[in-house]
Formats: C-alpha cells, structure tokens, sequence
C-alpha cells in the first residue's frame, strides 16, 4: 500500500475530484427526494405518452 | 405571446427530416456492417487483403468505426432527436433549412471520410482519423445542429423539458467540447496536419476524447431516445422519474472523468490511471440504474412482447446495455486491464455495446417510426421476430468468441515457466491459437448482417404500402406549464433550458479539467536523464508512412510495468520515449508484437522481406504484404515543412535540421538502402517508401540521448 501510494504526486487532485462528485451526487439525491418534487414527476413522466399514438394501435 | 393553455393550435411537426435521417441510418449501418464483416475475414483469412493498399485492414478499420458510429449510430440518433424533440416540445423544429443543411452537410462528411480513409488520409487517433479539412466540416454542422436543437427549445410550447431532452442537452454540448478540444492541429498541407499535443499529453486528451465519444455518441443520446421510446412503444410511463434524474447527472458528471481507465500500466501519471479506474467503477450505478429504469418500466406487462414484438429489440439492448457497462467498470480495474487490455477481449466488449445497445436500440427505434412517419402498418411481424433472433445469435457468437479469444491470448501472453522464461516466446504462437475464433466472429458478424438485411426487407416493404394521398397531419396542441403559479424550484430549473444546459457543461467540465490538468504540468513527470532525442527527418516520413497504413491499429509502442511484457519486449516504456511523438503511438490493440522497443532487434533486409511478405520472416503471420512500399516513392519535399511544424510545436529541431530536412533524409535513405543491397536485397530503393518505414522502425526504443552519443 505505502510502496504504491509512494508514486501518486498529485493525491490533491484525486481527493478533489472525489469530494466534487461525493457532494454533487449527496445534493442530486436530496433534490429528487424533497417532498414536493413527487407530483411534479408524475406530471412529467406523461410527457411522452401526451400525444396520443399508441403502438398498439400500428400493429 | 399567448400563454393560455387553452388555446389549441394545429402544428405540422418537420417528419421528412426524420425519414430522410432513418434511411440515412439504413444505408450506412449497411456499408459500416459490411466494412465491419470484411476486416473481421482480413484477420481470419490474411489473403483477403488481396495486395491492395487501399482495402489492407490497417485503412479499412478506421473506416469500419468512423461508419459505425458517425454514420450509421450519427444518423440514428438524429432521427430519433428530430422525432422525439418536436412531440416532446410540442413545436416544429425551428429551422427546416438547418435541418437539411444539418442532413446532407453529415452525409457529405460521411462520403468524405469514406473516400479519404481507404486513400491513408488519417490523423492516426482512433475514432478522430479524419483530417482537418473534415473536422472543420463537422464542427459546422454540429453548430448547424445544436442552433437547430437549440432554438427549437427555446420556441417550445411544453416549458418542461421531460428527461430524454436533457440527455440530447448533455450530448450536443459535450461532442462539441470532445470534438474541438482533440481536433487541434497544425496542417501540414491539405491533407496532412500534426496535432498541438503529443506523446503522454495526445495520449491522455485522446482517451479523454475517446472514451467520452462512447459516453456522450454511443450513451448519451441513446439513453434519451431509450427514455422516449421504451414508454412510447410499451404505452407506459418510465418506470421511475425520479431515477432518471439520479441516472442523468450521476452519469453525466462520471462518464467524463473516466477516459485514463484505456491507459492503465502506460506511463501516465499513477494518480490519473487511479482515478480513472476509481470513476470508471462508479460508472456501475448510474449504469445500472439506467438499464433498471428502463426494464422495469415493462413491470407486470412483460406479455406486451409478445403482442408488440419490437419491445423485445428495446429489451435486449438494454441488457446488453446493462452487460457492457458492468463489464466497462470491471476492465477498468488494473488487474484485469492487465489481462485483457491489448486482446480481443475489448473487441468483444466494444460489439456487445455497438451491435447490442446502439444496434438493437436503433432497429427497435425503427421498426418503431417507419409504420408512423410512412402512415400504414409493418409489413411483416415474422420477418421482425426472425432478425431480433438471428441478430441475437450474432451478437452472441461475435462476443463469446472474442471474450474467449481475449482471455486466451492474454494469459498466453503471462504464461511463464518455472525457471523465468515465457513459455510462448513467439507472439506468433499466440495469434495462430485464436484465428479459428477469427472464423467464428465473422460467422457472427454474418448473421448479425443477415438479420439486418431481413429489416430492409421488411422496412422496404413496409414503405411500398405507403397510401397513395398522404395530407401533411395537423396535430393539435397546447401551451402547457407556462402559466403555472408555483413556488418549486424543480419546475423552474427544469423550465429553463439556458441554465440547464450551462449546469450540465460545467458538470463535465470540472471532470476534464481535473484530468488534463497532468497535460498543463508535463514538466514534474519529465526526469531530465531519460530525455530522447527527436527522430531524423527520414524516420518522420516513415512515421507519417506508419500512421498512414494504420500500423498503430495491430500493434502498441507501449510496454506496461510487467513481469512478463518486459521479459518480451524490454524494459517498461516511459514517458520521455513518447514526448515528440505527435500523433501518439501506444494503440489500443495488439494483433502483433508490441513495437516500442523493436529498433534494432532485426537487420535491415528483415524489415524489408517481412514488409514484402511477412510469412517470409514469421511463418503463419496473419500481417498483410505491403508490395506498394516498395513501388513508391518517399515524400522528401514535403519534410522541411513537417519538421518545421515540429519546431514550431517545440521539437528541439536545429535550423539545419530543417532547412536540410530533404537532403539530410535521402541520405539516411541512401546508407539504409545500401545496407539492403548488400546484404542481398534489391538495388535502388534509396527513395523507396520502405527505406522510410524501415528507419522509422529501426529508431523505436533506440533514440536516449545516451545511446545516440
């Protein structure tokens, strides 16, 4: 372990990226589980259904 | 601006775009299929390369990729944008000239690439072959293109963008980004330019291109068709919403940062190989999650495959999708990068996602919009239920052969016996053990083809039963979600399509800042005993002859940190023996022997027959004769003008160096040449393309300052 961590020069970097997308991906989480966001999406996810053709229908 | 949502207005949606663009995806899969069927019988029957220069695997290969996935994926994902972005926006697309300029302004970029590749016309770095002139070209039109996409939301009726578009967001901002960023080049001529970075830089910006052109051209897009169609077709809402939201950003802010994984062992930084490898596993869940989402969104209805049989395209490019991306994450882990990178193996990974995912994604969209956009029926369910079969079969055989052959070869190449030596020295004994798994690839390749014959068939027929009068359809729409009172910021950031776009550009960007940071520092990791010195004049040309017949396409110039390579090749490479080298040279793939340190290791007239007929000198090598080498002749004017391009880029050539480029050359050509003759083989190749290669070749690994002293 010590001998492999011996060739990284940059740890910062690696840290950095790591707490960015740990916090980015924290903060996704929180925004699509508050409350209120649930009838927004199942308003949303009639979009594409809303203009009427049914495959059903083709076949 | 009426902003009542009850005001109905009857719209005429753009859906001869959407035609063109759908048999623009036929024609193309079809020739990338048919390069693709080729080259596979070029490796397994090395006489199908028939002598000729333009048909040799090493051109023909880039032309397979490029037609894969600019061609054949290109134009299906924008059928599919077109279709689902006016219905989902409820508006027309903005512009129809763009729109056509969009179309024949690709399909022209597309026969460029297909007349200019087969010609060796090529920047030498995968998937980013085609040359300046054309890069500019498609950096036009995906500007035409995202100002089309563009505006079209900004003239939307629907305020809220339903998650398939942020997809095709992330997609168009990216691919600019990727495209401009790696493209830079200097020209050399018409034809010919050197890229501004080189060795570990070009290798660390053209993975970062490289893998994100799977990410936001073969991923991306794809999923936002995925999250359009699989509801339409099945006549459900995705299964969660709220997922999709998890998987879009989750995936858009990984994705980015996990190009070093292609570069594991190399002498890139240890850090970026780590964090590369570190994302490349946290791909898994968005991953998954994706193909979670869209799966169970058939929950408890999983009989519609059968009444509706193009779902079963939808569902097994999803699970395909689902077996590439765990399988990504798990090559990107150094130990079994070690084993299968450089191996079939990644062939066989790459098809499982293009002929699976993107394949199968693209036929189900399809066999979807042709009954729709050409208002009649499908001609045949049967025909449709005998391709899924057949292609399935395909995909199979191609990608158990290859994983098979992947493996195999790479533990061949580990083998060592007990007293240290390797125990298949000779990497011809490790290619003849997978050529019967050549076979059975190609088999798979046919059927997959034949499969996709039975749809033109079908679609064909299907368009034959087009009603004669065909009125333009109105669609009846209204303004939604624009008058809205509400206090949630969801509404309001998914409402505003400028701001979003700019979130998902930083979300990429802090990713690939971070990772060509390296490229920025060069300096820290150059150990001033280990500098090299740049390559004669000579050895250019036969580096730009080397590029030219896509040699970096079977063989690396990289010996990875172990036991067993350095015991084969030499010592492990390092990042000063690359540090001129533009475009890069470490390849992804080893067909043949890794080359870095092959200079010097055999005579002259070796290199010679072995060019001329390599089962001269390696006898059963699958490797083409390169007769034409021998017949033409040597660029050398055009060599003061490369060198002085180097120099420009910072090469440390003298003013000699340059100002003499082309006699300098014709002089190293005349000693090697001489050599040649002497030792038995022909006279007069002093101003022969061989000469050039051969001293190219005879330099790798031989160019320390301390050996040239």
């Amino acid at each position: 372990m010590k001998e492999g961590l011996a060739y990284f020069t940059d740890t910062y970097l690696t840290v950095i990226g790591l707490a960015i997308f740990m916090l980015f991906f924290c903060g996704v989480l929180i925004w699509v589980n508050r409350k209120m966001a649930k009838g927004f999406y199942k308003e949303m996810e009639q979009l594409p259904l809303k203009d009427g053709e049914f495959s059903h229908e083709r076949f | 601006m009426n902003t009542s949502k009850n005001l109905i207005e009857e719209i005429f949606y753009d859906d001869d775009i959407v035609k063109k663009f759908t048999l623009a995806t036929l024609l193309w899969a079809l020739a990338a299929f048919i390069f693709g069927l080729f080259i596979a019988l070029e490796l397994a029957y090395w006489p199908m390369n028939m002598n000729l220069e333009w048909i040799t695997f090493g051109r023909l290969r880039p032309l397979h990729t490029n037609a894969a996935i600019f061609a054949f994926a290109g134009n299906a994902i924008f059928a599919g944008i077109y279709y689902s972005t006016q219905r989902l926006l409820k508006t027309r697309l903005f512009s129809d000239t763009l729109s056509r300029i969009h179309f024949w302004g690709w399909q022209l970029i597309i026969i460029s690439a297909a007349i200019t590749l087969p010609l060796g016309y090529t920047q030498g770095k995968e998937y980013a072959e085609l040359e300046w002139p054309i890069d500019i070209a498609i950096t036009v039109i995906w500007v035409v293109f995202a100002v089309n996409f563009f505006m079209t939301i900004r003239q939307r009726r629907e305020k809220h963008m339903y998650v398939a578009i942020w997809f095709y967001i992330a997609t168009i901002i990216t691919v600019a980004v990727l495209h401009i960023v790696n493209s830079i080049a200097i020209p050399v001529g018409p034809f010919k330019s050197y890229p501004v970075y080189s060795g570990i830089q070009d290798a660390l910006v053209q993975w970062w291109y490289g893998h994100n052109a799977v990410a936001f051209f073969l991923t991306t897009p794809f999923l936002g068709l995925m999250y359009y169609f699989v509801p339409k077709a099945a006549n459900r809402p995705i299964y969660s919403y709220r997922l999709s939201i998890v998987h879009f950003w989750s995936l858009v802010f990984i994705y980015i940062w996990a190009g070093p994984h292609h570069l594991l062992y190399t002498s890139l930084p240890e850090w970026a190989q780590t964090l590369g490898m570190v994302f490349s596993i946290m791909l898994w869940a968005p991953s998954w999650g994706g193909m979670i989402n869209g799966l169970l969104t058939l929950k408890g209805s999983w009989d519609l495959l059968r009444k509706e049989p193009l779902l079963k395209f939808f569902v097994a490019a999803l699970t395909f999708y689902g077996m590439a991306t765990f399988e990504g994450p798990l090559l990107s882990i150094k130990s079994v990068s070690a084993i299968g990178h450089y191996t079939d193996w990644i062939i066989g990974h790459v098809h499982s996602g293009a002929l699976g995912w993107n394949g199968f994604l693209s036929f189900g969209m399809i066999y979807y919009l042709v009954p729709r956009l050409w208002n009649t029926k499908l001609y045949s369910k049967k025909l449709l239920e005998n391709h899924f079969w057949i292609g399935l079969v395909g995909i199979l055989l191609y990608y158990i052969s290859m994983v098979t052959a992947g493996i195999t070869q790479g533990l061949m190449w580990r083998a060592i016996n007990k007293d240290g030596t390797l125990t298949y020295p000779d990497f011809i004994e490790t290619v003849v053990r997978i050529v019967p798994l050549y076979w059975v690839r190609a088999l798979g390749g046919a059927l997959f083809i034949i499969g996709f014959l039975l749809m033109c068939y079908n679609i064909f027929k299907t368009i034959q039963m087009t009603p004669k009068a065909q009125p333009s359809q109105a669609h009846s729409v209204t303004r939604t979600g624009y008058d809205e009172v509400t206090k949630e910021t969801h509404r309001k950031l998914e409402g505003m399509g400028f701001t979003f776009s700019v979130l998902a550009f930083i979300a990429i960007l802090v990713g690939s800042v971070i990772e060509i940071y390296p490229t920025l520092a060069l300096h820290k990791y150059i150990t001033p005993a280990n500098l090299v010195n740049p390559e004669s004049p000579l050895e250019i040309a036969g580096r730009d002859i080397y590029i030219r017949e896509g040699c970096y396409l079977c063989h690396s110039q990289q010996i990875r940190p172990i036991v067993s390579e350095v015991l084969r090749y030499g010592k492990a490479s390092t990042v000063e023996e690359s540090l001129y080298d533009r475009p890069f040279q470490w390849g992804s793939k080893r067909t043949g022997p890794d080359l870095a340190r092959v200079g010097k290791k055999y005579p002259n007239l070796w290199h010679y027959s072995h060019m001329m007929d390599p089962r001269a000198v390696t006898p059963r090598s699958i490797m083409p004769n390169y007769p034409w080498l021998a017949e033409k002749n040597t660029d050398f004017i055009s060599l003061r003008k490369s060198l002085s391009v180097m120099k420009h880029l910072g090469v440390p050539y003298e003013e000699d160096d340059v100002a003499n480029a082309d006699i300098k050359a014709q002089k190293q050509a005349k000693t090697i040449a001489e050599d040649i003759e002497k030792n038995g083989g022909p006279k007069g190749l002093e101003k022969k393309e061989i000469v050039a290669l051969i001293a190219y070749l005879q330099s790798l690994g031989q160019k320390a300052q301390g050996a040239a002293q």
